[in-house]
């Protein structure tokens, strides 16, 4: 592996010795060409006028200016080689899906997101999405626990419970899967930063432990995603990148090692996106990570494939239909280039870019809530098409609130009726083969990895975080978009687009959060730290800051504090005291 | 004269442990290209906030929350500025995602504006061009315009 070569450079001298067979013959071609033309210059360009008809960028909502034909040909495709560029599912590259019976073989996890007020709380809230017929659990952390405060924290006040579940310490994991079959079903622990990760999932961990539950057993993903903890999310305190990256990877090194069935690490694109970026962003600054990651892990001396094997991806679903199919089957392919060709991965598995993806809240309107029904069922729709492994759709009160419970049940029954009432899972990658979408395909394939080869120039992906570049990007394209949307140029049904004469505020129900849960839980970490060993609990706090200087793996520290019922704070304070703060140059 | 020359001067907040930043910072650049001055401060709690409004001596405060605490920690953004005697030559506004039940709620509060996702660079300069010729008048309470969200 060439350290001085970009990623685009690699693939290019790779995949320059490898033959093309054309799908489509010379002669077919040039026929198809003759047509074109005449078409184009009479039923098209009738008048000079008409040329508007040729070429239209449109534009979305956390969209991507790319320009579109009128009309498709094999034209548009004509350099296809079949076998190479999509061949069979199952089969690399992938474009068409990693397995090969797909959706016949497993339907996309019913994943909805779930977290609020305390464990107790967020505990019915699991049951509630199981019997509904959900397939998988997906947890979100209240401000406080993604912040890493705990709940009796002078900087938790008014903020403990909301937006997501409050944790402190294992006892309040053992309380929020109490009764949970984790052994059986797979758990999404969002637990966005590296940092949180390192304590959160030490915390799942030992309560697995505590029920008798082997690691081994185990199955499901963490976050652990820097880009998360240095670009998406604001603070008040947070730790430089460099050091935040170190334990992104420390994490994956001790979860590989030790919850084989795990997935160490989400690449997370959904946030990035859903912050202001285009797909081609959301999609190159993933992948930048996961190439930096795997280097690292590398560098330390792991085996390729024993790393890649379970890394997983997390993609936002917008507005502009057919490109957000095509950037799917895109970075399937991509992957599975970058895994073959530049890290020499030998099986399968490792090459695969499994992923999660989640309908966006951004396109989501608050005028008119019951339109955001529809916006969302037709980004549901584009991840099945693209072939996802596992899906959230957003609740269309989303611009007020949490979700309630009613509006939860909409996006769990958007998900039913499209596995089972439409047939839209039976066929493997059924628009695979359209001119459009392969010509899409082919096209942000090679707009991700110029963006990519842009980060690689900067110096790498941490570097890139660390100087300030993706924060400005992504501020240029926020205030970029805001414009467009004053303007008119981007359409929002209800919005600015057929206003309704008379606005009325909507009677939508809200979200309360339930109450008094500050208090019960500031009252169970009284008791906590009365009963606790507390001079245990400071030795092993004490030993997690050595190791976090000495540099090795945190893991293994984080795991006895975590046994010792030492809170989050307490971990986290010593990660801010070893590693020291970082401002986020933010505007 | 020198009143008239005289930038706006605007500080700019994200509430306690609030996470997402898009919309302080798109304020911030609405206001920056209005030609006001405007520091982003970032994370910060009722307290860090009026400190810096007072030593940098602003005409606008501007509060961003999405996580559900502006009630609460927004409250205490007012009554701090009431107790340190700036809440009347300030203007005061909040932005984020609100139940429609809080908007009223705000007001009481003493906000003199409320905006939600949908606003515009338009709305928001109007507001406050007219809410700092009351603030001169020393009549601000009456605010009703530059409300944009439902």
């Amino acid at each position: 592996m060439d350290e001085q070569k970009t990623t685009k450079r690699i693939l290019e001298e790779k995949l320059r010795d490898l033959g093309h067979v054309s799908l489509y013959n010379p002669k077919a071609l040039k026929e198809i060409s003759k047509a074109f033309e005449k078409w184009r210059n009479t039923a098209v360009l009738e008048t000079e006028k008409d040329k508007k008809n040729l070429y239209a960028t449109p534009r979305t909502i956390s969209g991507t200016e790319i320009p579109r034909n009128l009309l498709y040909t094999p034209l548009d495709v004509a350099n296809l080689d079949y076998e190479r560029d999509i061949g069979l599912s199952g089969v690399a590259p992938f474009t068409r899906g990693i397995h090969a019976n797909m959706f016949r073989g497993r339907k996309p996890t019913v994943r909805q997101i779930c977290g609020f007020g305390g464990p107790d709380d967020t505990n019915k809230g699991i049951r509630f999405l199981l019997e509904h017929g959900a397939t998988g659990v997906n947890i979100v952390f209240d401000f406080p626990t993604i912040q890493e405060y705990d709940s009796d924290d002078p900087m938790s006040r008014g903020q403990v419970g909301m937006g997501g579940v409050a944790i402190d310490s294992v006892e309040d994991m053992e309380t929020l899967f109490k009764a949970i079959p984790i052994d059986k079903i797979s758990v999404s622990i969002v637990s966005h930063y590296p940092t949180n990760t390192a304590i959160l999932f030490p915390m799942y961990l030992v309560m697995a432990e505590r029920r008798g539950i082997s690691w081994d057993k185990l199955k499901g993903s963490v976050q652990n995603d820097f880009i998360m903890e240095g670009v998406v999310r604001s603070a008040p305190e947070l730790i430089p990148p460099y050091d935040c990256f170190k334990i992104q990877c420390d994490n994956i090194e001790f979860i590989r090692k030790n919850v084989p069935e795990w997935n160490p690490i989400t690449f997370n694109g959904y946030n990035l996106r859903e912050l202001g970026t285009s797909i081609i962003t959301e999609t190159s600054v993933a992948l930048a990570n996961a190439i930096e990651t795997l280097k690292e892990m590398i560098r330390r001396g792991h085996n390729a494939d024993w790393v890649a094997e379970r890394l997983a991806f997390f993609w936002n679903i917008s507005n502009d239909f057919f490109v957000e199919i095509a950037r799917i089957r895109a970075v399937r392919r991509l992957w599975c280039k970058i895994m073959r060709y530049r890290f020499d991965v030998k099986i399968n598995r490792a090459a695969w870019m499994r992923c999660h993806a989640q309908t966006s809240g951004l396109c989501l309107s608050r005028e008119e809530p019951m339109n955001n029904v529809i916006r969302a069922a037709y980004h549901a729709l584009a991840g099945v098409l693209g072939g996802v492994q596992s899906l959230h759709v957003d609740s269309y009160d989303e611009a007020y609130s949490v979700p309630t419970e009613a509006a939860m049940l909409i996006s769990l029954r958007t998900q039913q009726i499209i596995q089972e009432e439409t047939a839209m899972t039976t066929v493997v990658d059924p628009l695979g083969g359209s001119f459009y979408v392969e010509a899409l395909t082919d096209e942000i394939e090679r707009m991700i990895l110029d963006e990519i080869e842009e980060i690689e120039e900067i110096g790498g992906i941490v570097k890139a975080v660390d100087i300030g570049w993706l924060h400005k990007k992504i501020t240029a394209y926020m205030q970029h978009e805001n414009t467009m949307i004053e303007q008119g140029e981007i359409k929002i049904v209800g919005r600015n687009y057929a206003k309704a004469a008379h606005v009325q505020s909507p009677a939508i129900d809200v979200f309360r959060y339930p109450k008094g849960v500050a208090i019960k839980r500031q009252k169970k970490l009284a008791k906590l730290k009365r009963e606790r060993d507390n001079e245990h609990v400071e030795m092993c706090l004490k030993a997690l800051q050595e190791a976090c200087k000495r540099g090795e793996n945190i893991l293994p520290y984080s795991i006895e504090a975590a046994r010792a019922n030492a809170t989050e704070g307490e971990m986290a304070k010593v990660f801010r005291k070893a590693f020291g703060l970082w401002k986020q140059p933010i505007y | 004269m020198s009143n008239e020359t005289r930038r706006i001067k605007a500080i700019i907040a994200t509430l306690g442990l609030e996470t997402h930043w898009r919309g302080a910072v798109t304020v911030a650049g609405m206001l920056r290209n209005q030609g006001m001055e405007v520091i982003y401060l970032g994370n910060a709690y009722p307290e860090e906030v009026i400190e810096a409004a007072i030593q940098e001596d602003v005409d606008v405060v501007g509060i961003s929350t999405l996580l559900g605490c502006h009630l609460n920690l927004g409250g205490e953004v007012l009554g701090i500025a009431k107790k340190k005697g700036v809440k009347d030559r300030m203007v005061f506004i909040v932005g984020g995602v609100f139940p429609p039940n809080d908007i009223p709620k705000l007001r009481q509060l003493g906000f003199d504006g409320i905006f939600g996702p949908g606003m515009t660079a338009e709305a928001l300069a109007d507001f406050i061009t007219h809410a700092m010729t009351k603030c001169q008048e020393g009549s601000i309470e009456n605010i009703t315009r530059g409300t944009a969200t439902s």
